[in-house]
This record gives structure tokens, C-alpha cells and sequence, in this order.
């Protein structure tokens, strides 16, 4: 119990994630879908940079003079994520257009959920 | 002089990569089709060439690291290409050639003719981040080269711009989107514990580091399985698969059952051995988990193929099918059985992409899509019934084939672990595959009535459009006939230890 006090930012986010996952699983409206796919991705986006988080240290950002590296936190986990938010932004966008062309066709942006899970054709 | 050569052989992998996505950009801007295939073809055939020399080059040399930009691996990117590698990388190359060929006779019957130019542009990418996928040596960049397939992966199949596409892609997008969260969390948890992200270093850190690990460890590797299984098409999580692949146009089918699903396999594959190990992994039950779920693909793939009417869902239930093989034989959690699932990989890729295109054939040529229709298509249509029926043959499993071949040594493998009982599964499901391909094969060309009314070849496509039908059916006979050679070549670059 005291760990998950200590970790409670890594908490949070496994919380968010589980929020994140079983909305994009079982909600019908394609657009709380996408919602819960960000919210999915922003929480490991959390945990990651909570990894690389030293309390009381400096981003790496050299300003006025350099500090020993022991100054500032690792930055991997910060470019890691950088690249992680530009694919999530990607498939944010590929869904919406899909989302758009899917109001197109079908007149509605709720899926049926039991139809699509069983993978039954129905057309 | 030769060390010249020596060292640009090995920058094949980037090179293929890094061409394959500078062109895909500069096909849009070509503005006929005719420019835009031959401009496509020649770099896929010089990525072909490419990678036969990259083959010749592990062959003689063995498995080398290839440091992207020349900076070192703890911070660098690193490609790692071993036997495998470059075995599955020809495979990839080679059958995408063979595809692209094909739909230069009949994409444009089935999209519209605007969009033949970005067709080609996401091939290309998607072979580009398929090789990344197979060669990477680094968990994040894998990472990034899986979402840039997925992403391909739906373009290729929402470019026919049906109702039922748009459906089939955005269930594809939704479950392949939990699968990289998933795929991504373990990536946090693997980073959480060992600092690095390069396989070789996190294997040492972690190898040492087991004890006070162990739930980090199991929880970060069920969710690599998971994620990677449901790109993979592993049996309870491929509900996407069916939709997908026989909506979409017939070269896209092919390209999605041939390629797209092997990719994160052999990634998971790297993952389990170069991350973990074999030490780790045998300590924890995801291989038996793997072995059940295998086991249920093979059986359950195969009845829902069965219960199918139209042609193209039923060849993609029995790519469900054969994904169950695969996973069975990494399962199975011997070297024989590793081996097999990689040599599956290259026979089920050259045999399912012919069937494809030969399915295709017979939609394409008659306008129905329901097997019942296929009646009597065998004396109307007799070499591409022809090359469906080798096809379908592998499929099943008879003697040299390709197909037998891994069925008959992942029984060995099963014999090998001592679980004896397998040998059922494995021979229940063969039946199960001939119950369903013969019955076509046998309506196709035989059956008085069947065969009433029916013109002999009058159907048949001009013998160059079925060319590269017959190349790939040469090459899966070949890769039956030389099994001796490809296994024992798989199985020098086997990553157990």
C-alpha cells in the first residue's frame, strides 16, 4: 500500500490507462472511441515520462552555462514520447477521417457493438 | 577494395528502407498508371536484388548489427540482421513483387482509377515498415515501424471506398490501436526495469536482474503477447481479420495475408528470445499460453472457414487457421518448433498470396463471390483452378509441399517435447482444411452438371496476367521441394540459446 503511495503518478496513469482501454473497447460511439484512445496513449505517455522524472533535477535544456550531468533528468523517455505523440496524432487523424466517410455511408457514428465483435458479415 | 564492398553490402537494409519511403512520396506526382507501375516495379526489383545479396551476404558471413547513423547502441538505433532476418525479408520482397505485378491487370477493375498512384504509395511504405518490423533490434523504433504498417495496412484496404470497407478498416484501426497501447505499455514496463531499449542490452540487464522482477516481468510479457497477437491474428483476438481482408480489393487481400500479419510475429519473436530469453520465458507459462491459444486457432479457424459461403472470407478464417500453426510452433518452446513457425511464415506466405490472387481471379472473371457459384469454374477457367488447387493442396497438407512439410515437423516437434497428444489437434485440423478446400476443387472440375452449359476456357485470363500466379506457385514448390536447405538455414540463425 505504502509503494503505491510512493509511485502514485505510475498509479495514476495505469488507472488512466484501464479508463482509456475499456472506453475505446466498449463504448458504440466512434467519437468517444477516439476520446478513449487518447486517453489510452496520454496515460503511458505519464507513465514514461515518470520513468525518466528524477525529482529536483533540471530538464535538459543547456541555459546559461552547463551543469554536470548529474543536473538534469534523462531525457530518452521525454524524445520517446515526442516521436509516441506524433503517431498518436496520426492515428487520431486516419480514425476521424474514417469517422467523417463512416457518416457517410451508414448516416450514424454508433457502431454496433455486438454485430462488429462477433465479426459476422452483415452487409 | 573489397572491404568497400563489404561494408556498403551490409547497408542493404537501411537502403531498401530508406528508397522504398523516399519513392513512395514521388509516386503520387507521376501522373499515368503506366509510370507509376513501372516506376513501382523497378524499385521493388531492385529491393529483390537487394536483399538476395543481403541473403548471400548473411549466408557466407553470419548475422551482423548494422548501427544507423554510426552511433553506438545504447543510444543509437540498431538493425540486427541474422539469418531469419534476411530470409524473411527476400519472402517479404519477393511476394510483394509478385502482387504488385498482379494488379497491374486488375487493380483497376475494383478502384477507381484516381487512386491507382496512392495504391502503389502505400504499398511501398507498407513493405518499407514491414522490412523495418523484421530488421529492427530496437523495441521503440519497432514500436513506430508497426504503427506506420498499420496505418498503410487501412489505407489499403479503405482505398476501394465501399460501405463495407469503412467498417472493416475502422474495426481493423480500433483493435490494432489497443494492440500498440498494449504493445507500448510493455515497452514502458521493459524500460521501467532495465534503462535501455536496445534487445542485447535490455536481455543482459534483465537476465540479471530476475529476482524481486518477476511480476513486472510476466505482466510486460503478456502484454508484448497480447498486443502483437492482435496484430497478429492470434485466435480469440482476430475478429478483425475476416472483415478486413475479404473486403478489400484482391492484391490488398493478398498483401494483408501474406505479409502484414507475419511482420509482428517475427517481432514477437525477437522480442521473446532476444529480450527475455529462453530462461526467463520457460519460467513463466506465456509459451503454454501460446501453445492453447495456437491450438484453438487451428481448430476454430478452420470450423469457421467451413461454415463460410463466400470464397474470400473462407480463405481469410483459414489464414486464421494457419496463424494457429504459428503460434503453435513458438509454443511448443523447442528449437525444432521455433524453426517450424519461421519456416510456416515463408510457406503459408508464398501459398496464401496465390490463393488470394487466384480467388481473385474467379471474382473478378464471373462477378460472383459465393462458393456455390464456382461450379463447373474449373472447365471454364482450368489453369487458375489449376494453380488454386496446388494451392489448396499445401493448404492441407499432402507430401512435399510446402505445407506438409511443417505440419509433419511440427508433429515432430510436438513428439519432441513429449506431449503426444498434440499430434490430434495437428491432424484434426488437417482434415478440417481438406473439408473445406476439396469440396470447391472437386465441384471445380468434376460433376456431370456442374459442368453443363459450361465453355471450355471461356473465361480464362490471357496466360501473361496469370504469370506471376505461376512464378509464385513455382516458388512455394521450390520452397517445398529445397526445404532441407531453408530449414537447416532457418535453423542456423535460430535465436535459442
Amino acid at each position: 500500500m505504502a509503494m503505491l503511495w510512493t509511485n502514485y503518478i505510475g498509479v495514476g496513469a495505469i488507472i488512466l490507462f484501464g479508463i482509456g482501454f475499456m472506453i475505446l473497447l466498449l463504448n458504440n460511439n466512434l467519437i468517444k472511441k477516439i476520446i478513449g484512445m487518447n486517453i489510452m496513449e496520454t496515460s503511458i505517455f505519464l507513465l514514461f515520462i515518470t520513468i525518466g522524472n528524477i525529482d529536483g533535477k533540471e530538464a535538459p535544456i543547456i541555459v546559461g552555462g552547463k551543469m554536470s550531468e548529474a543536473g538534469y533528468i534523462n531525457p530518452i523517455p521525454t524524445a520517446l514520447m515526442l516521436t509516441g505523440i506524433v503517431v498518436a496524432v496520426s492515428v487520431t487523424a486516419c480514425m476521424l477521417a474514417l469517422t467523417i466517410k463512416y457518416h457517410a455511408f451508414y448516416g450514424t457514428i454508433e457502431l454496433d457493438e455486438i454485430r462488429a465483435i462477433r465479426g459476422e458479415s452483415d452487409e | 577494395m573489397s572491404e568497400f564492398i563489404l561494408s556498403s553490402t551490409r547497408l542493404i537494409p537501411l537502403v531498401t528502407i530508406m528508397g522504398l519511403m523516399i519513392g513512395a512520396f514521388i509516386m503520387p506526382l507521376l501522373k499515368s498508371k503506366k509510370k507509376v507501375y513501372g516506376f513501382y516495379l523497378t524499385m521493388n526489383i531492385i529491393v529483390f536484388v537487394l536483399n538476395v545479396i543481403n541473403l548471400r551476404y548473411v549466408a557466407v558471413h553470419g548475422a551482423y548489427l548494422l548501427e544507423i547513423g554510426h552511433f553506438k547502441a545504447p543510444f543509437g538505433i540498431v538493425f540486427r540482421i541474422g539469418e531469419i532476418e534476411a530470409v524473411i525479408g527476400l519472402l517479404f520482397a519477393f511476394v510483394m513483387m509478385m502482387i504488385a505485378w498482379y494488379s497491374y491487370y486488375g487493380l483497376e477493375k475494383e478502384i477507381s482509377s484516381k487512386r491507382i498512384g496512392f495504391f502503389y504509395t502505400l504499398i511501398s511504405l507498407l513493405l518499407a515498415s514491414l522490412l523495418g518490423i523484421v530488421y529492427t533490434y530496437d523495441l521503440f523504433n519497432g514500436f513506430v515501424f508497426i504503427e506506420v504498417s498499420t496505418l498503410a495496412a487501412c489505407g489499403i484496404i479503405v482505398i476501394k471506398d465501399k460501405k463495407e470497407n469503412i467498417k472493416a478498416t475502422l474495426k481493423y484501426l480500433i483493435l490494432s490501436t489497443l494492440g500498440s497501447g498494449l504493445v507500448l505499455m510493455g515497452i514502458a514496463l521493459v524500460y521501467s526495469m532495465s534503462g535501455h531499449l536496445s534487445m542485447g542490452h535490455i536481455q543482459s540487464v534483465l537476465s540479471s536482474n530476475v529476482i524481486g522482477n518477476e511480476n513486472s516481468i510476466l505482466i510486460s510479457l503478456i502484454l508484448f503477447t497480447i498486443g502483437l497477437g492482435i496484430k497478429g491474428a492470434m485466435f480469440p483476438l482476430h475478429i478483425w481479420l475476416p472483415d478486413a481482408h475479404s473486403s478489400a480489393p484482391t492484391p490488398s487481400s493478398a498483401i494483408l495475408s501474406a505479409l502484414v500479419i507475419k511482420a509482428p510475429i517475427i517481432f514477437l519473436i525477437k522480442i521473446y528470445y532476444l529480450v527475455y530469453g529462453f530462461e526467463i520465458l520457460s519460467g513463466t507459462y506465456v509459451l503454454d499460453l501460446l501453445l492453447i491459444f495456437g491450438s484453438l486457432g487451428m481448430l476454430v479457424g478452420s470450423l469457421l472457414a467451413r461454415s463460410q459461403k463466400e470464397l474470400k472470407r473462407m480463405i481469410a478464417y483459414s489464414s486464421v487457421s494457419q496463424m494457429g500453426y504459428i503460434f503453435f510452433g513458438i509454443g511448443l518452446g523447442n528449437r525444432l518448433g521455433l524453426g517450424m513457425a519461421v519456416y510456416h511464415i515463408i510457406a503459408h506466405g508464398v501459398t496464401k498470396s496465390s490463393l488470394f490472387l487466384a480467388a481473385g481471379s474467379f471474382i473478378e472473371q464471373t462477378g460472383h463471390k459465393m462458393i456455390d457459384d464456382f461450379k463447373g469454374i474449373g472447365k471454364e477457367m482450368p489453369v487458375t483452378l489449376g494453380i488454386f488447387t496446388i494451392s489448396a493442396l499445401s493448404m492441407i497438407g499432402i507430401p512435399v509441399l510446402p505445407g506438409f512439410i511443417s505440419k509433419w515437423n511440427l508433429s515432430m516437434a510436438a513428439i519432441e517435447s513429449g506431449r503426444i497428444y498434440l499430434l490430434a489437434i495437428l491432424l484434426a485440423s488437417s482434415l478440417l482444411n481438406a473439408s473445406y478446400y476439396f469440396p470447391i476443387i472437386i465441384n471445380g472440375y468434376f460433376g456431370e452438371d456442374n459442368l453443363d452449359g459450361k465453355i471450355f476456357n471461356s473465361k480464362s485470363k490471357p496466360i501473361k496476367t496469370l504469370m506471376p500466379l505461376i512464378i509464385l506457385t513455382i516458388a512455394m514448390i521450390l520452397v517445398g521441394f529445397m526445404s532441407g536447405t531453408v530449414i537447416d538455414f532457418i535453423d542456423r540463425g535460430i535465436y535459442f540459446n
